[in-house]
């Protein structure tokens, strides 16, 4: 009991290092590169990754799956839009409300779902996050439909911008390893690996999953909203199932059910798609190739193929 | 009179409906799984039966033939590369069901979609009609010919299906299947041929769902994601994995859904669908059929 314990500790702090190495790096890029365009790429994919480790937390560490990432950031971002566009109310308002929103349309969605064990929580946010979108789209005068809605903008300076992405990535991960390493991942986890299990010691499973939900549907909602600032537009593209398929592509291929994974995972697809547009729009191709291939033949992604090697040792078996 | 035209009307698309969500029931009924590339296999069936009808010039009788090879095949192909892990040999033991089963099939469903949308291109299809035929009138019913013809074809198809599953040795080995696979394994039925079975069908009736409807939806590459939507909420209305329960709660949707466009809201008709999911999951979560105890 202990040695796997600790094996399991020694594992998430290992990882842990090496995504604040990953989130160092992303803070020195502004020294290396100056133009506002490729900032504004990593940008992006630093967004990504936050959606990224908000999907992860629900599919890597809870098992519970939901096609609802883009359509939660979608929500988030027109929360802080429609505040202000009718309300006139600032960001300091607005982006909180983007969190607040998306965490109880997520509480209220997975308690309605999570009683029940099966596919139920994947049906219910892809037909949420279809109606989602044609709703916002639909909703011409109280939206301005597919046209989208300015935001405010935070500040002028991208390498401003920058820096705020770069400190909210490293909170949310700071967040989410506090959490895995207490007493709540230790019940996501126990739930994702055997539910019937967890539940016969006393873990309320309803209660843990939930709170997944809704923590998960926040961290969506607050990149959302922030992505909203800084593209000073959403619209309802942003959440478009495809996009959800791109964050899924990025957790599957970094290594799901890690804090590593997702963050890398996003820079690769994110950045690698940027450079694919040249090629005549087959990046969603060559990703979901990936994805499918990934999940038949190496399931635990870039990270595990990283550090399989060494864990093997560390536990001590053969294989 | 108006109600009398909406239930005729959502009844025949209730059997479109019926057409995609049986195969999706089928499917789950075996495996455990949702196919979220099921969509796919509706566009990919669209997409056959327009290009062939159009492309090679033939009549769109033949068309229709080739729109449900192309969907077997699918079913098939998909059954032995992706889903096979799932249950055969040991790699299966190590394998998080769940898992493989939602990033697999949401990764296929997005590789066709591109994939259709890069080689034939993002443009939507009109399809050739199957009639001339534009307006029939039966008392205070007003049809479209094609769809009049398509509702024919497909009840005719459910009641074939229904017929197989209920009497042919091939239709009992998937009930057995279903209830049971180890004992069905046991019993000497060969389960893997059986699965790829299910697929095969499960391709074919929602390619040909898509055939029969390309004249009147104009097919481009993303035309599965409401269909697809539309059978997960009537598969978890009838209840998960029930092929009768399916077929009742698609006839259901299909009546429910005509009557509230012209009620409620036309433009939020496909919102309907949400909310009925909605309900059930918190009302009768085993669905109108389905057996008990799947609650936690």
């Amino acid at each position: 009991m202990t040695d796997a314990r600790n094996l399991w500790a020694r594992r998430l702090a290992t990882d842990f290092r090496a995504a604040l190495v990953v989130t160092g790096l992303l803070a020195l890029a502004p020294l290396f590169v100056s133009s506002p365009y490729t900032l504004g790429i990593i940008i992006v994919s630093i967004y990504f990754a936050l959606l990224a480790l908000g999907w992860n937390l629900l599919a890597g560490f809870t098992g519970q799956f939901s096609l609802a990432p883009a359509a939660f950031a979608m929500l988030g971002g027109y929360t802080t839009a429609l505040l202000g566009y009718h309300l006139k109310a600032p960001l300091a308002i607005g982006i909180p409300a983007a969190i607040l929103v998306t965490a109880l349309l997520g509480f209220v969605l997975g308690r309605i779902v999570l009683r029940l064990k099966g596919p139920y929580l994947a049906l219910t946010t892809l037909s949420f996050a279809e109606i989602a979108r044609v709703v916002v789209y639909n909703s011409n005068e109280f939206t301005r439909g597919d046209q989208g809605l300015n935001v405010a903008s935070l500040m002028d300076s991208r390498v401003g911008y920058y820096y705020l992405f770069v400190v909210v990535l490293l909170a949310v991960l700071v967040g989410l390893y506090l959490l895995m390493r207490g007493r709540a991942g230790r019940f996501w986890l126990a739930i994702r690996d055997d539910e019937t299990g967890a539940e016969s010691r006393g873990i309320n499973v309803v209660r843990y999953k939930t709170f997944a939900v809704a923590l998960s549907s926040a961290i969506c909602g607050l990149a959302g909203s922030l992505y909203g600032t800084f593209s000073q537009l959403v619209s309802p593209e942003l959440g478009l199932l495809q996009q959800t398929g791109l964050v899924i592509a990025m957790v599957v291929i970094g290594g799901m059910g890690s804090l590593t994974g997702p963050i890398v995972g996003a820079l690769l697809v994110y950045l690698t798609s940027e450079w694919l547009r040249g090629f005549g729009g087959i990046q969603l191709i060559v990703f979901s190739t990936l994805v499918i291939v990934v999940a038949r033949f190496f399931r635990t992604g870039l990270w595990g193929l990283a550090t399989q090697p060494r864990a093997a040792k560390a536990a001590g078996a053969a294989p | 009179m108006l109600a009398v035209d909406l239930f005729v009307n959502g009844l025949i698309f209730g059997l479109f409906y019926a057409l995609m969500a049986v195969g999706l029931a089928m499917i789950f009924g075996v495996l455990r799984v949702v196919n979220f590339a099921h969509g796919e296999f509706y566009m990919v069936g669209a997409y056959t039966y327009v290009l062939v009808a159009m492309k090679l010039g033939v009549s769109p009788w033949l068309a229709l033939p080739a729109a449900a090879a192309a969907g077997a095949l699918l079913g098939a192909v998909v059954e032995r590369l992706l889903m096979r892990p799932l249950y055969a040999g040991y790699a299966s033991w190590s394998i998080m069901k769940d898992e493989y089963a939602v990033v697999v099939t949401f990764g296929l469903s997005l590789l066709l979609i591109n994939l259709v949308d890069k080689i034939v291109g993002p443009y939507p299809y009109r399809g050739p009609a199957l009639t001339e035929l534009s307006r029939v009138v039966l008392g205070p019913v007003l049809l479209n010919g094609q769809k009049l013809i398509a509702a024919g074809v497909s009840l005719a198809l459910l009641v074939g299906l229904a017929l197989f599953i209920k009497r042919s040795l091939w239709g009992r080995q998937i009930q057995a299947v279903a209830q049971n696979r180890l004992g069905a394994s046991l019993a000497g039925i060969d389960a893997t041929r059986t699965t790829s079975l299910i697929f095969a069908i499960s391709g074919l009736l929602a390619a040909l769902s898509g055939a029969l409807l390309a004249p009147l939806i104009n097919p481009s590459p993303d035309v599965g994601a409401f269909p697809a939507m539309k059978s997960y909420v009537i598969v978890v209305l009838g209840g998960m994995g029930s092929i009768w329960g399916a077929m009742i709660a698609a006839l259901l949707l299909g009546i429910l859904e005509a009557f509230f466009a012209v009620y409620v809201s036309y433009d939020y008709r496909d919102a309907l669908g949400l909310l009925i999911l909605i309900l059930v999951l918190l009302f009768r979560p085993q669905g109108l059929v389905g057996e008990k105890g799947r609650e936690v």
